[in-house]
């Protein structure tokens, strides 16, 4: 099964008819979705690296001069994928009642004593990435550390050729921040 | 020839795509017309259907219809005329007037309604769940003040202030129909009465033609959402529909017919184009042959039956227990819920259109949940599709007829369709073409088995006390499969299979059905008095309901005197969920003993629909929907008893022989044209069965005959 790159492209851009999105959803997964996808996000971006798998909405893993570096679509790079790219977004925390009913007004509220809720901007664009709710003091959440090889080689079927050892390197910048205070 | 200068019956059964025609003539022969569907001026596509079916019996219908309409005795529609206008978004703009604080019903739905009509593996996918495009858009629904009770007592008094003003602004906004439904209005209307009222004289002011359409008139049962709904449909569609069925019935006048056409209502009811609840009409396509069997069921004395209705896209089963069929009075259309009594038929996606695939990951193969529909229809139409389907398997495998197919009219490409399979189911599994057609064809016998299964299970209810009849164009090439290992009474099917659904909507009288919320409450064991008071509550609702039956059969030009008039109860026992309706046995209540009388119908009801032990009358007794039923009898098609023949079908019957595969081998079928066989005739061996809109196929091992009612048993 396969959808025209089209309707893929409305699908994303959430001006498919509802009757077409439900279809989709309902049908069992299409062959080629992911390779159309990633055609149509590379379309989308103004930089040539190539997209290796997108994160969100803005941001993506892409692979530059035989590295993977986390990349938001202005252009702005937030360093190896492996690293958790929230430790380089401007954030702003929500962490009393006044700025959390800014988005939760009244009963809605969470109690700030107990929950905070952090935004991570781009810092080239500003543009909103992501949204976290954590408890007070948590570590930012490394929510994706997608394993691309084994995607590449073991569900794709196609490897890539600089394989890359799978690990979560985000302690590597905070002993960084440690040695500097 | 002959034929069809005397037709008695015309009955078209009008769906999204096509309608389906069917001429029976005096001697029970009957004719098929198929025609496609034309939304702006459906007359156009009813007769094209009909003119096709006079075709059949060599007449040019455009010429001789002055010499053959004349002599018809009944025209009768059934068609989803109302669910197009629903889902084509073309009705009437609608106002709606409502209980103040409850004006958002229309989005919140009920939560329920934004799965409603889904699979149910989209029922457990959440993020499927989507609420429905609101018919009437939330400007044009007010609230108004005032509340009455679930006792029918008024609490607040209505606002009247406020319904001018509602009235004026939706006016103001060139609303075409005003609907209204408050709450508890079915216990006590005057609220409702009060706004149509106010709307009238201010409609009148304004020298408008709106119409006012109140709930309590149209529903008046519990449940607002629904009810609400049903007050909406028939403001929006009901009379963009009627316009429709009058250029019908204009049509056929032109021509020479002198009769009402007649519709089908989704309860199994006929009325003609003049009824005011039209909404009734809303569905009533897949209920024929449940009609039909229930015309069948006193003439064989078979009362328990099993209707299995195969066609390209779905697979229908309806049940008849004790003479009587299943009514649901909340339904799903269009995916919203109505108050429509309505037979109930159980479907699931299982037809001869659905596309054949080998799931890519599991290597499973799949049917459906696709289909191919009648355009481009199957690979073999050669008409665009490229994806195979069931019945590009049933032709490889030697069951159908290339060349035979819709008497011929369309040519199969029996090619193109083994390359298909072929190439895309097959060859990725590596089995033979014509292994992997027969097991699919096993496999969506197993769905269709299972689901008879399950319907019979689920009312507690088993094969061995039914009979099932197989019906619908692809009916009858599985119904060997798909019955087979269920341990029913018999398996039938009828020569006219293909048109059993339009034969049994012929098949109906002059039925109208009126229902209405009660809370009469019989404890076990009280005394006469308090019988008397909750029988006064029953015949109050029950006179309400012959008045407007009354008004509604002159509104239609129906002689009110000759119809019998049926008082109906919905009897459960205390604390039970679902209640069974029952057909009171006097017409009021005048004597302790009617209810007596009523309730021990119930009993016995109950006794043949689940077991005796499980009769619980201790627990007293609740109705909580009363109804009524008016019936004018109308000429129906005659089933013909004929004399047996012999068991050797006659040489004549005999059309030659083919190669058939069946248990992973090829056998040497012979090949039979239905039209020749004669009631006593039966075949022994594996056979196919060819009509002009169907095909009978009796796998080895299966034995048919055809008894004295022309009805086909295999065993």
């Amino acid at each position: 099964m396969s959808y025209s790159k089209e309707d893929l492209r409305d699908l994303y851009n959430g001006t498919l008819p509802w009757g077409q999105v439900k279809e989709i959803m309902s049908n069992p997964k299409d062959d080629d979705r992911f390779d159309k996808y990633i055609e149509i996000l590379q379309e989308s971006v103004l930089w040539e690296e190539r997209i290796l798998m997108p994160l969100g909405e803005h941001i993506f893993v892409v692979e530059k001069d035989g590295e993977r570096i986390t990349k938001c679509d202005c252009g702005h790079e937030f360093g190896d994928w492996r690293q958790n790219w929230k430790l380089n977004a401007l954030i702003y925390v929500r962490d009393d009642r006044v700025k959390l009913e800014e988005i939760y007004p009244g009963i809605r509220c969470p109690d700030p004593d107990i929950c905070e809720v952090r935004e991570y901007y781009c810092p080239g664009c500003g543009a909103l990435l992501k949204v976290e709710s954590v408890p007070v003091g948590h570590p930012p959440l490394f929510e994706i550390l997608p394993d691309i090889d084994v995607f590449y080689r073991e569900w794709l079927g196609t490897p890539l050729k600089h394989e890359k050892e799978f690990k979560d390197r985000t302690y590597e910048v905070t002993r960084e921040w440690g040695k500097e205070t | 020839m002959d034929n069809g200068k005397e037709t008695e019956i015309i009955a078209c059964d009008a769906g999204g795509t096509m309608i389906d025609m069917v001429i029976v003539d005096k001697e029970g022969n009957f004719s098929i017309g198929k025609s496609a569907t034309t939304p702006l001026d459906q007359s156009v596509g009813y007769w094209s259907s009909l003119c096709d079916a006079y075709e059949y019996w060599k007449i040019d219908l455009e010429r001789e219809s002055k010499d053959i309409l004349p002599l018809v005795e009944s025209a009768v529609y059934a068609g989803t005329g109302m669910l197009n206008v629903l889902l084509t978004g073309t009705g009437q703009k609608v106002g709606v007037i409502t209980q103040a604080g409850d004006e958002d019903v229309l989005l919140h739905e009920r939560a329920r309604q934004s799965y409603a009509g889904y699979s149910y593996q989209d029922v457990l996918h959440h993020v499927t769940h989507r609420h429905t495009d609101p018919i009437v858009p939330r400007k044009m629904v007010k609230g108004v003040t005032g509340r009455i009770d679930m006792f029918g007592m008024e609490v607040f008094p209505l606002n009247e202030a406020e319904v001018k003003d509602a009235v004026e602004d939706l006016l103001d906004q060139g609303v075409e129909a005003i609907a209204v439904c408050l709450w508890y209005c079915f216990l006590n209307p005057s609220h409702e009465l009060s706004v149509g009222e106010i709307a009238k004289a201010i409609i009148a002011e304004r020298r408008m033609a709106v119409r006012v359409h109140l709930s309590h008139q149209l529903a008046p049962i519990i449940r607002e959402q629904a009810r609400l709904n049903t007050t909406i449909l028939n403001a929006y569609a009901a009379e963009p529909a009627r316009e429709q069925l009058v250029k019908i019935e204009q049509r056929l006048h032109d021509n020479g017919y002198q009769r009402p056409l007649q519709i089908i209502l989704s309860h199994g009811g006929l009325s003609n184009v003049q009824y005011p609840r039209l909404h009734e009409a809303t569905f009533s396509g897949p209920l024929g042959g449940l009609l039909g069997a229930l015309h069948l069921a006193p003439q064989l004395g078979i009362n328990n039956w099993v209707c299995s209705d195969m066609g390209g896209t779905s697979f229908d089963v309806g049940l008849i227990t004790a003479g009587e069929p299943y009514m649901l009075r909340e339904v799903v259309f269009a995916r919203r819920f109505f108050n429509i009594p309505t037979l109930s038929m159980d479907s699931i996606g299982a037809g001869m259109g659905q596309f054949v695939t080998v799931d890519p990951l599991s290597k499973r193969p799949l049917i459906g949940p696709g289909s191919a529909g009648a355009e481009p229809g199957p690979v073999s139409y050669n008409a665009g599709n490229e994806i195979p389907t069931v019945m590009d398997c049933a032709l490889i495998m030697g069951i159908l007829n290339p060349d035979n197919y819709l008497g011929g009219k369309v040519k199969l490409d029996k090619p193109k369709a083994f390359s298909a399979i072929k190439e895309q189911c097959a060859d990725p599994l590596g089995v033979d073409p014509y292994y992997f057609a027969e097991g699919i064809t096993q496999l969506i016998n197993n769905t269709m088995r299972e689901h008879i299964r399950s319907v019979l299970l689920a009312r507690g209810f088993s094969p061995a006390d039914y009979c099932l009849i197989g019906y619908g164009g692809a009916g009858p090439v599985h119904l060997a499969g798909y019955s087979d290992g269920l341990p029913f009474k018999g398996v039938a099917t009828v020569p006219w299979a293909a048109g059993f659904s339009a034969f049994g909507c012929a098949a109906v009288d002059i039925t109208h059905r009126y229902q209405k919320s009660a809370t009469v409450v019989i404890p076990y064991g009280v005394d006469d008095d308090f019988k008397m008071f909750m029988g006064g509550m029953m015949n109050a609702a029950w006179d309400e309901l012959e008045q407007q039956a009354m008004g509604d059969l002159k509104a239609e030009g129906l002689p009110w005197e000759k119809a019998q008039i049926k008082p109906i109860a919905y009897v459960r026992y205390g604390g039970q969920m679902e209640d069974l309706e029952v057909l009171s046995p006097v017409n009021r209540i005048r004597t302790p003993q009617d209810i007596d009388k009523l309730l021990a119908d119930f009993d016995d009801l109950y006794s043949k629909v689940h077991a005796g032990v499980a009769q619980y009358r201790e627990a007293g007794y609740h109705i909580f929907e009363v109804g009524l039923m008016t019936v004018l009898p109308k000429i129906k098609p005659k089933l013909i008893k004929r004399s047996l023949e012999d068991k050797q079908p006659r040489k004549d019957a005999v059309k030659g022989e083919r190669d058939v595969f069946a248990n992973g081998q090829w056998h040497t079928a012979a090949i039979y044209d239905m039209d020749q066989l004669r009631p006593g005739n039966a075949i022994d061996d594996i056979a196919v069965i060819e009509a002009p809109a169907t095909t009978l196929f009796i796998p080895p091992g299966k034995h048919v005959h055809m008894d004295e009612w022309s009805l086909l048993w295999i065993t």
